[in-house]
């Protein structure tokens, strides 16, 4: 059986031959990882966030069949779509719970990035590029949640459209230009933004968006496509409300990425000063940080200010977005002053988060410089987490009995769906995806091991590829522009020169390939643009910083490097 | 490029024929896409532009008339009307046609006794209307609980009327009363400053 699947049949021939084929396209610009072992999802957010986007594709294109836009026929197309359809209940909820989920990674994705100050080294434009991308990411959800009709989706829209009505000079031109008047054009306008406008300007930034080195996780994809239908089945969204003005509303609340907004809006302020120009200035001040970090590090250690005002706004953004979704549940008071957010009281906590975020990152920073100096005092923890520790039969046992439970939980599955428990089946889906990511861990644990002694891995592309990638102009420019850097540079320099071989270098490692990527273009470009400080630097992991041209190519491919370089070290 | 902005800029203030050249492509970009920006008229929907006066349409058909129409008394009419009767539904067309009680001058046969507010409550946009009864006489809205002012349409309670101008005050058509005694709705405007914008607000005239 082994000696057939070694074979190279006429169908792995036809798959190199299209592979081959590649060269011929844009795609040979990019290049794919898929990791041989267990690599942190943190450096591959954005891609985890660009699956949730297919995913969202693929459903939303399958809902658009039964979907119909039009004002009186919305909410009832869903819930056809919901209760008639065959697996439209699961289309739905895997739309639904995806599109949270978009949202969720897109957040992580953009805070990782904002903590590890990989906004740098000409990243700019990932960066600008990905903010635009996640405002867009939030307005697709919000219109596809508008489009259901159901009460809260007109209080969303009522929103929305009152929010640009308070735009000075432009406001109402921009109302009746983008919204139409009346609910009839609302919901066609907002159901052709969310299903074409929205998703190609998506689709046209991704391209300058996506960085060259990409990683593809297989496990890490399946695992959290099977917790979006886990949760679908654990939480099925609900229909709401069809939406009729005659009937009064019951109270809702936005969707959770915009109850931060809801709550400034509560406050009965001004709209355009709560809703417009608040979150305006959000975004700006995220648009222009890589322009206003000047800091020569990356880690956030490194870069106090930054990651104080980082700390702060994720304290906002926790606070106002549980506020926006509070309400007195004391149903003896008037509505309205259950909803009223007293404006004087919500502003003082927002600024008094201030200082209290500023204070809790100088604790941060101060207890994480000093777990670093404890760690250089004690020797290394040999081994990752990462690889499966078992014997080659126990892989053989385990994949056998997951392939078992897979067969158990099909059939669950299935007869779920034959007795109208959609729910369940869809859990079980998702349980079904979760086993696959679960079997393809240890079948590459397994391979990894067969293939004893792992051969050196990928560290060498970016070696090959860094001299095409620097211009050769780039090497000069590195004593031009030392001045600054100079400070930075050459302690950390001697430091690793003076004593190679000490244990002082290398505890800093784990820090480093935990919190960036940054150190993997240290360790490959500093090799080549900078003879002085040579190999030794490999170990070093701290003294990454912006004098390496090379180094805008550290993307998430890199970051599997230097823990499989950091790995191999220790 | 560089070899050649040197004599340019040696010229002095003369233009050089490459940046004449420059000039013209530059102008011949602008006047070929100019007459694109008049296409944004594409966006907005138009249904709203009517530039002839419209009957005041009761729910039984007939035209409203000063002469019938009931003191402390309402109607909800739809304007504009089409064609389509799932338009006509739509809220956004929905106004309340409103004769004033008595005591706010109600009885006289000229339009200042009659208003015509869109019902689209400037809240959260539920369907609001006007009660006559005795110590009542106000537009209340069933949702939250807004309260408008029949002779303004200004919100007096509720959470309409926390939200800053415009948006506490329903938007207004006018109205106009021929020789039978019909009453007419004049040709809207869509603003702030003019007769409102549905489900937004009006600034009330000075």
């Amino acid at each position: 059986m082994v000696a057939s699947l070694e074979r190279e049949n006429s169908l792995v021939g036809f798959f190199r031959w299209l592979y081959a084929g590649v060269e011929r396209t844009i795609f040979m610009g990019m290049k794919f990882t898929f990791p041989s072992r267990f690599v942190s999802p943190l450096g591959f957010l954005g891609m985890l966030t660009f699956i949730m986007f297919i995913i969202l594709g693929i459903t939303g294109a399958l809902l658009m069949l039964w979907y119909e836009p039009i004002l009186d026929r919305a909410w009832d197309s869903v819930e056809n779509i919901n209760d008639v359809i065959p697996y439209g209940f699961h289309m739905r909820n895997i739309h639904y719970h995806a599109s949270n989920a978009m949202v969720m990674l897109a957040l992580l994705h953009m805070y990782y990035q904002y903590f590890s100050g990989r906004y740098k080294i000409r990243n700019e434009i990932l960066w600008v590029t990905g903010i635009i991308l996640g405002v867009l990411t939030i307005l697709e959800a919000f219109t596809g949640y508008d489009i259901i009709f159901s009460e809260r989706a007109e209080l969303a829209i009522s929103i929305a459209a009152s929010l640009t009505n308070s735009i000075p000079i432009l406001g109402p031109q921009m109302r009746d230009a983008f919204f139409g008047a009346g609910f009839h054009d609302f919901v066609l306008r907002f159901y052709a933004f969310h299903v074409f406008f929205l998703p190609i300007a998506m689709l046209g930034l991704m391209l300058v968006h996506f960085p060259r080195f990409l990683v593809f996780d297989v496990p890490m994809v399946m695992a959290i496509t099977g917790a979006v239908m886990l949760t679908g089945g654990v939480f099925p969204v609900e229909m709401g409300l069809k939406f009729d003005p005659n009937v009064p509303p019951g109270i809702t609340v936005p969707e959770w990425y915009l109850t931060g907004l809801y709550a400034f809006l509560r406050t009965q302020y001004d709209k355009f000063v709560t809703g417009v120009a608040w979150p305006g200035l959000f975004i700006f001040t995220l648009l222009v940080i890589p322009f206003i970090d000047r800091y020569k590090r990356f880690s956030w250690k490194d870069r106090p200010i930054i990651t104080a005002i980082g700390i702060t706004s994720i304290a906002q953004i926790i606070v106002t977005t549980y506020w926006g979704f509070y309400i007195d549940p004391d149903r003896t008071k008037s509505l309205l002053e259950r909803l009223v957010i007293d404006p004087i009281f919500f502003y003082l906590v927002m600024i008094l988060l201030v200082p209290l975020s500023f204070g809790f990152t100088y604790m941060m920073i101060k207890l994480a410089k000093n777990a670093e100096a404890n760690a250089k005092l004690q020797p290394k923890k040999p081994g990752g987490k990462s690889s499966v520790n078992i014997s080659q039969k126990w892989i053989y046992i385990v994949f056998v009995a997951l392939l078992a439970f897979q067969v158990y939980l099909n059939i669950a599955a299935y007869y779920a769906v034959l007795s109208g428990m959609k729910n369940y089946s869809l859990f079980i889906i998702g349980i079904i995806m979760l086993v696959f990511a679960a079997m393809f861990h240890i079948f590459r644990s397994g391979r990894a091991m067969a293939k004893a002694p792992p051969p050196k891995p990928i560290s060498p592309p970016p070696r090959v590829t860094k001299p095409a990638l620097t211009p050769p102009s780039t090497s000069p420019s590195i004593p031009a522009s030392s001045k600054e850097e100079k400070p930075i540079v050459a302690p950390s320099a001697q430091k690793s020169a003076g004593n190679p071989s000490s244990p002082q270098n290398q505890p800093s490692q784990p820090q480093s390939s935990r919190g960036t990527s940054a150190p993997a273009s240290s360790n490959s470009s500093s090799t080549i643009s900078d003879p002085t400080l040579s190999d030794i630097n490999l170990t070093n992991a701290t003294n990454m910083t912006t004098s390496s041209p090379s180094s805008p190519s550290n993307e998430n491919i890199s970051s599997t490097n230097s823990t499989d370089v950091d790995r191999k070290k220790v | 490029m560089a070899a050649q902005q040197t004599p340019s800029r040696g010229a002095g203030r003369r233009i050089s024929r490459r940046d004449f050249l420059k000039l013209m492509a530059a102008a011949g970009t602008v006047m070929t896409f100019t007459p694109f920006i008049d296409w944004g008229k594409f966006l907005p929907n138009p249904t709203g532009n009517i530039s002839e006066r419209a009957k005041v349409e009761l729910p039984d058909g007939s035209q409203a008339n000063v002469k019938t129409f009931q003191v402390n008394h309402s109607e909800a009419v739809v304007y504009p009307k089409t064609d389509d009767p799932a338009l006509n539904q739509e809220a956004f067309r929905t106004w309340q046609f409103i004769r004033l009680p008595e005591e706010l001058g109600g009885n006289k046969n000229d339009p200042s006794a009659f208003r015509m507010y869109s019902m689209v409550c400037l809240h959260l946009w539920c369907l609001w209307k006007y009660w006559p009864e005795p110590g009542r006489k106000r537009g209340e809205c069933p949702c939250h609980g807004s309260m408008y002012d029949p002779l303004t349409g200004k919100a007096f309670a509720g959470p309409a009327a926390l939200q800053s101008p415009p948006s506490n005050v329903l938007p207004m058509l006018d109205l106009e009363i021929d020789g039978n005694g019909d009453i007419w709705i004049k040709p809207p405007n869509w603003s702030v400053d003019g007769n409102g914008i549905v489900g937004f607000g009006r600034f009330i005239r000075a």
